[in-house]
């Protein structure tokens, strides 16, 4: 049957409110009592706090309260309890909150936050995350190891600033070395980033009089916020709510809670009233979650041939002041840095290390780019050794039906189909050669294969509630956070297909509030289309049903013989004699007002299948729910003058079971490749040595413009059906950011003859390289 | 306190600064309700609180409001007529230029203020133009092609 909806390039159902600015962003709301609120940051990277004074803040116009982290004894956390809301006596990184201005405008809170004194006693500083899971650094939390945490998947070394370490152990990793006849081994490192969403993270909390928390939040994830202020405040969760209006970006930024549970601290001090606060850009980058900062070391061997027989790893990230937000980075990178390719012996040992930054969190791509920036340029180094074509070498070592991943899971053929990814970047990437140097340039050719499987809790699900109204249009509440994705989009498309109705009688509920919005694991490892769609498909295959059962009591015959064909149900044969969708929606009501059925109000739910967490000794097990395979290209172009980086052709190649919307999916794609390239030639977060964050603004942290897009893009999909998800797709979301780094840098060596290893390679480093090169 | 007088989107209106370094993006969204306007830097290089002032694409994180006195304003709240779209806006739409749409704004009121002065801009103004903006969601793929689509649509409008 062919589709009305599903893989055609429908316009996005949130378009015109965020065309017209109608879109509603957390700093758009405004509550009746509500005060502002002005954080006093540390300014200082690691030390004591030895006195606080708020005497003269308290008297400036208009403040109601200056909270500060005295008598606070609250850890936050899902897994490692181990932030407090507010420094208490100790502060961790530069940006952390010492006190808290609340006061009836933003001016008056500012103001007055100037007042604020401080004295601190200073303590070593450590940024690095090699020195500092070295034995003997100074402890950053000496109760390391002993707060409360799920050890089975957090494991905290205590007496170290390493708060989890997680290991690989698959085959002998020795015996796999012993056999290999060319083995590389080489250092990278992938600099601590910002995820620079937009939209600045914002939190509005009423602590009501009657006991209950209100909050509006800039959040992914409003039922894990949800449940740590229920955690903090020991309040039932039932008296929680969590709103989250439109998110403007997230990338992982806002998936984990970061300054919501300092603004809930702050609100319940001042019960009655509602506190906002929205964070400066500088605060975004100093004071909410940063992402990446790995340093980690590879060793791949292979046999003549080319098979991979061995690989070790071991990497460090630089995980900042507080680690609940990173260790699961800090697993998925150790587990998933063998890329799309089978290993038979692994050793990894992947280290989330405290440090005096802001804490890292989610990144789009999620430990992924970090790993497999490693592996991709190991890949393109060991084909060179190997004297083998980087393609050949890859086809040799795929990842395809049968053959067994890191973690001991057997791939099958619904996961995709890497080969045909590969064939296609290759075809569009070699339609035009590239152009030999010249006076001004060197040009340059990378190729990286990349996968991705999510992590998740293996408890994860999506729900999706489904009413039918009296006039057949159907409304639709599930909690995915639409912040630029699209999902709200695919699940109309969704809906309308299965429905067989017109899609502008689909109504995605717009607002997520836990208080109405059905349970929702979180918005993060690109499953909304994959494990949301699931629901909505569910949701509205029940619908169905239920108008057919409704149908069927009408007609008095069984609900076998009884169709639907989007606008009535009727007899089979007996077409003529129709009953409308809105006439069964709520039971169907004879003349005389004798109504048979129950209304149709559905519930969809779909839970990942089968994820449980990696084995604690071996770090396997069926950690993935699903994977998604792809293939990048880029020819790249360098000024030989200025060291001047293009990129002049960017071709991706991904296997997402099923395009869902061939506009949206591009816009992931085109936005995941500049966001790499970032990454690759760009951004990094600079510290001064007194561990303050230098560049804290778009002008010092410069993130693409229109002028660092390429110069060309291909955009390609393989198309292998996977059952498992609604109409047969896949994840396909933080996908096309994680091999661009490798891909540019393999260019860069291709051009340049230079081995890149860190991140990002600038205009200066290819100078100073191209500088060493001539001169040896 | 300073008080200005000004005209936004058509409408005068008379307001109270709170004190002179008040910024027009913040009289804007907190005194006019007007919170089309984002701000998504308050240094003036993402561009998401671009509006019109005077006819020219100013950053209104930046620009002191009391500056803003006698001028006249037009904000994103300005654009569709009714329920009827600007072609721009349409533009955005169709290229599939908008994701988490809070640069969009921002970007809708460049280009309207490009294409007013140059209906038959070219690419490389375009380009020139779209520098002031940061997307972290699209490429600028899209946002090039919004633009270009809405060049035709207005020249045709």
């Amino acid at each position: 049957m062919t589709s009305r909806y599903v893989g055609k390039g429908i316009r996005r159902v949130d378009g015109a409110d965020k065309v017209t600015g109608q879109a509603v962003f957390v700093a758009d709301i405004t509550v009746p009592r509500m005060l502002h609120a002005k954080v006093v940051r540390a300014g200082v990277a690691h030390a004591r706090i030895l006195s606080i004074d708020t005497a003269e803040a308290e008297s400036m116009p208009g403040v109601h309260k200056v909270v500060t982290g005295q008598g606070c004894n609250i850890l936050f956390g899902t897994c490692l309890w181990d932030q407090p809301p507010i420094a208490v006596d100790r502060v961790r990184h530069a940006g952390e909150p010492v006190a808290v201005v609340v006061a009836r405008t933003e001016h008056q809170a500012e103001e007055a936050a100037r007042k604020v004194k401080v004295s601190y006693d200073p303590l070593p500083i450590l940024l690095d995350p090699v020195e500092a899971a070295k034995p003997g650094a100074p402890l950053i939390h000496e109760k390391n190891g002993q707060y409360r945490r799920i050890g089975y998947i957090v494991r905290s070394e205590e007496g170290s600033n390493i708060f989890h370490r997680y290991k690989l152990r698959k085959g002998d990793v020795a015996a796999g070395f012993a056999e290999a006849d060319v083995v590389h081994e080489e250092h990278f490192e992938f600099p601590l980033s910002a995820h620079c969403a937009l939209e600045p993270h914002g939190a509005i909390c009423r602590f009501t009089q009657a006991g209950d928390i209100e909050m509006w939040a800039s959040n992914q994830a409003p039922f894990v916020l949800r449940d740590v202020l229920a955690d903090m405040f020991k309040v039932p969760v039932t008296r929680i709510r969590v709103r989250v209006p439109y998110l403007g970006g997230g990338f992982g930024g806002k998936s984990d809670v970061c300054m919501e549970p300092m603004v809930a601290y702050v609100a319940s001090q001042v019960p009655g009233w509602a506190v906002k606060l929205v964070l400066s850009r500088k605060e975004v980058f100093t004071s909410s979650l940063i992402g990446r900062g790995m340093k980690g070391r590879m060793k791949v061997g292979a046999r003549k041939d080319g098979t991979f027989v061995a690989m070790e790893a071991e990497i460090y990230f630089a995980d900042g002041a507080y680690g609940d937000t990173s260790w699961p980075v800090v697993t998925v990178a150790g587990h998933n840095c063998t890329g799309p390719f089978e290993f038979p012996n692994c050793k990894v040992d992947s280290c989330g290390v405290y440090t005096n930054s802001p804490p890292v969190g989610a990144f789009r791509g999620y430990g992924h780019p970090e790993g497999q920036f490693m592996m991709g340029r190991m890949v393109d180094m060991l084909a060179r050794k190997l004297g083998m074509p980087l393609p050949d070498l890859m086809r040799k070592n795929f990842l395809c039906e049968g053959k067994m991943n890191g973690l001991g899971q057997v791939i099958k053929k619904s996961n995709g189909d890497i080969f045909a990814c590969l064939d296609k970047v290759e075809k569009a990437i070699n339609a035009s050669p590239l152009p030999a140097e010249d006076e001004t340039y060197l040009y340059g050719r990378g190729l990286t294969a990349m996968m991705k499987s999510p992590k998740m809790s293996a408890n994860a699900a999506s729900t999706a509630f489904l009413q039918v109204s009296n006039d057949g249009s159907v409304f639709i509440n599930l909690a995915g956070i639409e912040m630029g994705q699209g999902c709200q989009t695919v699940f109309s498309q969704m809906a309308a297909e299965v429905l067989k109705i017109p899609i502008e009688r689909v109504r995605m509920y717009r607002e997520v509030d836990t208080q109405f919005s059905p349970w929702e694991w979180q918005t993060v490892a690109s499953m909304q289309t994959y494990r949301g769609g699931r629901a909505v498909v569910l949701a509205c295959e029940r619908a169905i049903e239920m108008l057919r059962h409704n149908a069927s009591l009408v007609l008095g015959c069984p609900i076998e013989e009884v169709e639907y064909d989007g606008d009535a149900c009727f007899r089979t044969g007996q077409a003529s004699n129709r009953l409308t969708v809105g006439s069964l929606a709520r039971g169907y009501m004879f003349g005389n007002g004798l109504t048979v059925g129950t209304p149709v109000q559905t519930t969809g739910v779909y839970r990942v299948q089968g994820v449980t967490e990696p084995d604690p000794d071996t770090g396997m097990g069926n950690a993935a729910g699903s994977w998604t395979f792809g293939v990048q290209a880029a020819d790249v172009r360098i000024e030989k003058a200025t060291g001047k980086v293009d990129v002049l052709h960017f071709a991706s190649c991904f296997d997402p079971g099923r395009v869902m919307n061939p506009v949206t999916i591009r816009g992931q794609i085109a936005g995941g490749v500049v966001q790499g390239l970032g990454a690759a030639l760009m951004e990094k977060l600079e510290f001064g040595p007194d561990g303050v964050i230098k560049n804290t603004n778009f002008a010092q942290y410069r993130i693409p413009t229109i002028d660092d897009m390429p110069d060309k893009f291909t955009i390609e999909f393989v198309e292998t059906p996977n059952p498992e998800g609604p109409f047969c797709a896949k994840p396909i979301a933080e996908h096309p950011i994680v091999a661009v780094a490798p891909t540019i840098l393999n260019a860069l060596r291709d051009a340049t003859g230079v081995e890149f290893t860190r991140l990002p390679v600038r205009p200066a480093d290819i100078l100073e390289a191209l500088r060493k090169t001539e001169g040896v | 306190m300073t008080t200005i007088t000004f005209k936004v989107n058509g409408i005068a209106q008379t307001v109270d600064l709170e004190h002179d370094r008040v910024r027009l993006s913040e009289v804007l969204r907190t005194q006019l309700g007007l919170t089309g306007t984002k701000i998504g830097c308050g240094v003036g290089k993402c561009g998401s609180c671009t509006v019109l002032v005077d006819g020219e694409p100013v950053t209104s994180c930046t620009l002191l409001a009391r500056k803003a006195d006698g001028t006249e304003v037009r904000t994103i709240e300005g654009m569709a007529d009714g329920t009827t779209l600007h072609p721009i806006q349409e533009a955005f739409l169709d290229a599939g230029a908008v994701q988490c749409g809070f640069c969009t704004p921002g970007l809708v009121m460049r280009t309207y203020a490009l294409l007013k002065g140059h209906p038959n801009a070219d690419d490389g103004q375009i380009v020139e133009m779209l520098r002031h903006h940061l997307c972290r969601c699209t490429g600028y793929e899209a946002i090039l092609e919004a633009v270009r689509l809405s060049r035709g649509r207005m020249q045709s409008a």
